[in-house]
């Protein structure tokens, strides 16, 4: 009985806490991050006055969030107001259920369709940021959830599609042993499947509504996007699920294409001496890589026009993939399986 | 469309010369400057704030109230009060004010100076409260403007 209640209910429970306090603290380290890195790339210094270098202006930015005004216009639809912040955190938090942070005792579950589970569930979120947008019954908003919408769903075919190439390597859906097909067959998987590599976490980028694929929140023309007519915590909600989706999909990548948890060339003898850098450890360093990328290229890259954004995705994305999907099975059919 | 292009896009080219631009620039040297805590640089040209200067020795005044300075400023800001020593037959500067507040650091003033007497400094954080306050007389002028720092 103490096996069981330690096994289903006390382990789970101080996995998920830690997860989700990760999950926060990555919130907060990333708007601090996102601030300085684009500031030092545009030769500036970002904030400075909050404590050493500006370390404090994440706590100073929730405070700020907690103690203002929440607005709900006249107009809004009340519940579905209330709801669509709540809708897009959940999802959010959700996707860390299944990806493994490192072997054995550092995930919270291992189900064996855990990446159709996260696709499932990141096109949950896209529900939220529509039903967000349609809420506030205010054109800007509405303008947004509909950019976002049609984005977000062209984006996901491809990149669909770029998972099932890996799945079709790797032979399973489970995310843990994704990993483990990586460690025995000491090939990344970005290695074999470099096409779906770069469209994955391109079409990553376009899902978290990050630079340059922001066009439902591009300030410049939509005021906000969705959360135009948010405030205070609510609009701390949308800005927490962006960010973590961000953790999410560079995650995500690096559990699909860099070998998650494992060294780099797991197989190799001679460099056995990383084994002294724990398996989270390593999967972290690759996750912030992936993190500061997408601050690179929120730096580097002006926004796409939208008509380009679709071209993008369904004249580019979705055939190249389509055509990855069909040549990675042709070569496993042909070569491997006869 | 050429190949090329087709091919430069294909393979991220484009995208890997963006990266390469900005990744350096987040090494370099920031521009932006902190002013109010730390006090700002100024080019050594500058003209701040203006000063009459003494002999170093002496004490006394390098101004030999010959009204040059005045008739230099465009806007007619400087006034000398002088008076001719009867013995000596020279000009004795009586009294000097100089309007801050209207003054366009032109610097034609200086310029005029026959004894360096006259000098935009660099200084420049001199704002008050009342523009009274910037008609400097020659005490003040001597003295230079008080710097308030700004403090928590």
């Amino acid at each position: 009985m103490v096996e069981l209640f330690m096994q289903y209910l006390l382990w789970p429970l101080v996995k998920i806490i830690v997860v989700v306090l990760f999950l926060v603290l990555m919130v907060m380290a990333m708007t601090y991050a996102e601030r300085k890195v684009v500031a030092h790339i545009q030769v500036r210094l970002g904030p400075m006055r909050v404590g050493w270098h500006g370390i404090l202006q994440p706590v100073a930015d929730t405070v700020k969030l907690l103690f203002k005004e929440d607005i709900i216009p006249i107009k809004a639809d009340l519940p579905v107001f209330i709801l669509a912040p709540i809708l897009v955190a959940i999802p959010a938090f959700l996707v860390f259920a299944v990806i493994p942070f490192g072997p054995a005792p550092f995930y919270i579950a291992d189900i064996n369709v855990g990446i159709l589970f996260v696709l499932a569930i990141s096109s949950f979120g896209i529900l939220a940021i529509l039903l967000g947008g349609w809420a506030a019954n205010s054109k800007y908003p509405f303008m947004g959830g509909l950019r976002s919408c049609a984005q977000m769903i062209s984006y996901e075919l491809p990149m669909g599609l770029a998972v099932v190439s890996v799945l079709l390597v790797a032979q399973n859906l489970s995310l843990v042993s994704i990993v483990e097909w990586q460690q025995k067959s000491g090939w990344w998987l970005f290695a074999l499947q470099p096409v779906a590599f770069v469209i994955y976490f391109i079409c990553g980028v376009a899902e978290t509504n990050r630079c340059p694929f922001d066009l439902p929140e591009a300030e410049s023309e939509l005021v906000g996007g969705f959360h135009t007519e948010y405030s205070g915590l609510r609009f701390a909600f949308f800005f927490m699920a962006e960010y973590i989706n961000m953790v999410a999909i560079s995650a995500l990548t690096v559990v699909l294409f860099l070998g998650g948890w494992l060294r780099p060339f797991p197989n190799v003898a001679w460099l056995s001496f990383l084994d002294y850098v724990p398996p989270v450890v390593w999967f972290l360093l690759k996750t912030f890589f992936f993190l500061y990328l997408y601050l690179w290229i929120r730096g580097t890259f002006p926004r796409y026009r939208f008509d380009q954004l679709m071209a993008v995705g369904w004249k580019w994305f979705l055939p190249i993939t389509l055509a990855n999907c069909i040549v990675t099975a042709g070569v496993l059919l042909f070569f491997y399986y006869r | 469309m050429t190949l090329r292009q087709l091919l430069r896009k294909v393979f991220l080219i484009d995208f890997l010369e963006g990266f390469a631009i900005t990744g350096p620039y987040t090494f370099k040297k920031v521009y932006t400057e902190q002013y109010p805590k730390v006090p700002a640089k100024v080019p050594p040209r500058f003209h701040g704030a203006p000063r009459l200067n003494v002999d170093p020795e002496t004490g006394k005044t390098l101004c030999i109230a010959c009204d040059l300075c005045a008739q230099a400023c465009p806007i007619g800001l400087i006034e000398v009060q002088r008076e001719r020593n009867a013995e000596t037959k020279r000009w004795e500067l009586k009294g000097y004010t100089y309007n801050a507040a209207r003054c366009m650091f032109c610097n034609l003033c200086a310029e005029a100076c026959p004894t360096n007497a006259l000098e935009l400094s660099q200084t420049f954080e001199y704002a008050v409260y009342d523009m009274k306050e910037l008609y400097w007389d020659k005490a003040a002028l001597e003295k230079g403007p008080t710097v308030v720092r700004f403090t928590k």
